[in-house]
């Protein structure tokens, strides 16, 4: 806390403050021991060569290196992918929970965050009840229906961890959307309507705009969290790379901290850059 | 279809129109023609059916029964969109993301009319409603006023068969809004357009409809020009929602002459306008401004005291209490006293009266 800030805030506004600014000290002080001095030391790490001294090699060989680069595009691909279905599947979900579901909305509203109340490893092993050799889906084909002759390899895939990934990040697109929804005044469309606008149009010249904050920032969330997710890609991604599995495999494989840390930094900038995005559209919708 | 008479009812004609929520019945067997070029109002307090009525005429609901017809075609099966309607709502709705210009040109792209055919359609509506060069805007940069003569730009060049205007002026302030009803008025005139406006503001039914229709429980109770309908009321509802009403009840005297009322004192006797069958129970409205007053005790009329002054500006408002009554009656005069006072003051003893053909018989609904 600079002088500056302390003559900037008037007496009269610190009189409203709920309570002594030292009071924030504990919080600042576990910040800065268990996040700000380990960040640091990262991006030290990450500059340092083994014998000692400075060094930017580690960074250029993951921005020219051909498979770290296909590495680091494979993690936005995913992200970017998982985002767009999110989209795809939250905003109708979105629309009908504030537009038609009426008292449900409740209902909806619980079945949309009941998948966050389990554990990432249960949900992720659900999924590979369902889906493994004899799990579920393949002894429905199979066995019962009898559709297939032999069961299909369904885990293990990019499209099974796409999937898992939809399915817990949705209720977040769903949620933002619907925030905004709710917001947009329904005479609006109505007027639209009058003036000769069928329901499509009005969908995509009144709704749809209005509500592009929603999907922004629900994107934002969604892309973000798909970019550091680890257990599902671990356990159901059948050998698909990204950022956060090489910094994993840096650490207990190949025991190469410096580079985990590099990685981690480019992963850190990813995410900065994605909150900027998001400032950004906040402050528009402000002017 | 047939060929005689097939283009009879221009204008907007309801006929017979229901709509229940549920148990509860919003608009009970309403009959409405609003003339080709004419401006009716549908006046009531909150939850009369009003809005709804408006709201089924757009096609935003559908009525359980009867039809609506706008020049003898029959359109309660289309879509809104179809309607070929202009509507103003009471918050403007604006699109708050288009320009003013493509706000007011929203409705001509959606009929796909060209750019070019377009841009001179909206400037010409600019000059219209005063707001030329503001059309590169967006509307959250406009003030109130201007927002609403937009929003009437904007459902006005479409060329609508019917002007819906929902509560138009509801959002604005008192002074604007008079100059407002001139504005819509004058255009909607100018235009010859069709129109049927919501309300719940008196004032404002009568400075702009030709005829206003007073709503209640579902029914339109009256309908009328807007001097017909202030000084003959039919019913009790409409005298006392249409500017305030001092009701006698009681029944006529044997001669038919006069209105035989209950009073602490024994019974009084009201001159009525006309006279009437003897022995029936009556209902006899008598506005607060038809009312005389004279100071002092005189040989006719009834005997008040003054228990309430207020100054409002062009005509004063007074509580007059009437001890033969049992009651106290409202009374207005025009400001002829002194500057600065009212002419009347508490307290002061006076007598009131009323020429005969002042009161109007009433039913009791």
């Amino acid at each position: 806390m600079s002088d500056t800030s302390l003559q900037k805030t008037s007496p009269g506004r610190r009189m409203r403050l709920l309570a002594p600014p030292f009071l924030a000290l504990p919080a600042v002080l576990f910040l800065v021991v268990f996040f700000v001095m380990p960040l640091i030391d990262n991006g030290m790490r990450s500059v340092i060569s083994n014998d000692g001294g400075f060094t930017l090699s580690r960074y250029v060989s993951l921005l020219t290196d051909g498979f770290y680069l296909w590495i680091i595009a494979q993690t936005v691909l995913l992200s970017a992918g998982v985002t767009i279905i999110s989209i795809m599947i939250g905003y109708p979900v979105a629309y009908f929970l504030v537009r038609k579901a009426g008292r449900f909305s409740g209902l909806i509203i619980f079945l949309l965050i009941a998948p966050l109340l389990t554990s990432i490893i249960m949900r992720t092993f659900g999924w590979q009840v369902l889906f493994a050799r004899r799990g579920l889906v393949n002894n429905l084909l199979v066995d019962q229906l009898g559709i297939l002759s032999a069961p299909l390899r369904l885990t293990n895939s990019p499209e099974i961890a796409i999937a898992a990934l939809v399915h817990v990040l949705v209720p977040f697109m769903v949620l933002s959307i619907a925030t905004v929804l709710q917001g947009i005044d329904t005479r609006l469309e109505e007027s639209a309507k009058i003036l000769g606008a069928n329901r499509l149009r009005t969908f995509f010249e009144v709704t749809l705009p209005l509500s592009l904050d929603g999907i922004g920032t629900g994107a934002i969330l969604v892309f973000m969290i798909a970019n550091g997710s680890f257990v599902t890609l671990v356990l159901l991604g059948g050998g698909m790379q990204t950022l956060p599995l090489m910094i994993y495999q840096q650490f207990n494989t190949t025991r190469d901290f410096g580079m985990a840390s590099a990685m981690s930094m480019i992963l850190l900038v990813i995410a900065v850059s994605c909150l900027f995005l998001q400032l950004r559209l906040v402050r528009r919708k402000g002017t | 279809m047939t060929v005689v008479g097939a283009r009879l009812n221009k204008g907007l004609v309801l006929t017979g129109i229901h709509k229940s929520y549920g148990k509860v019945a919003a608009v009970k067997n309403l009959d409405l023609h609003v003339d080709d070029g004419e401006l009716v109002a549908l006046l009531g307090p909150s939850g009369c059916g009003k809005t709804t009525t408006l709201r089924m005429v757009a096609g935003f609901e559908t009525p359980d029964a009867g039809t609506i017809e706008i020049d003898g075609e029959e359109i309660s099966a289309l879509p809104p969109h179809k309607r070929r309607l202009g509507m103003v709502f009471q918050n403007y709705s604006l699109f708050p993301h288009r320009t003013v210009a493509e706000n007011i040109g929203f409705g001509l792209r959606m009929a796909g009319m060209a750019k070019s055919a377009r841009d001179a359609k909206i400037n010409e509506m600019l000059d219209l409603v005063q707001l030329q060069g503001r059309g590169d805007v967006y509307p959250s940069k406009l003030s109130g006023g201007q927002q609403q003569r937009v929003a009437l730009a904007r459902s006005l060049v479409v060329n609508p068969k019917v002007l819906l205007l929902d509560e138009p002026l509801g959002a604005l302030d008192k002074s604007l809004r008079e100059s407002m009803q001139f504005e819509i008025r004058g255009m909607q005139r100018r235009l010859g357009i069709t129109a049927l406006l919501v309300t719940h503001d008196q004032e404002e039914a009568m400075s702009m409809a030709d005829k206003v229709a007073v709503m209640n429980g579902g029914r339109i109770l009256q309908i009328g020009a807007p001097a017909d309908i202030y000084d003959r009321p039919k019913s009790r509802f409409v005298a006392e929602f249409l500017g305030a009403s001092n009701i006698y009840e009681g029944h006529v005297s044997d001669d038919g002459g006069s209105l035989v009322t209950p009073g602490p004192q024994g019974p009084v006797r009201l001159h009525l306008p006309e006279a009437q069958k003897a022995g029936q129970s009556l209902l006899l409205s008598v506005r607060p401004e038809r009312m005389v007053l004279t100071l002092g005790e005189a040989s006719a009329g009834l005997a008040a005291r003054v228990v309430g002054a207020v100054f409002r500006g062009n005509y004063a408002a007074y509580q007059v209490e009437v001890p033969a009554l049992g009651r106290e009656l409202f009374v207005y005069r025009q400001a002829d006293g002194p500057l600065g006072s009212t002419t009347y003051h508490l307290g002061q003893v006076v007598t009131l009266d009323w020429a005969a053909q002042d009161g109007v018989i009433v039913s009791a609904e």
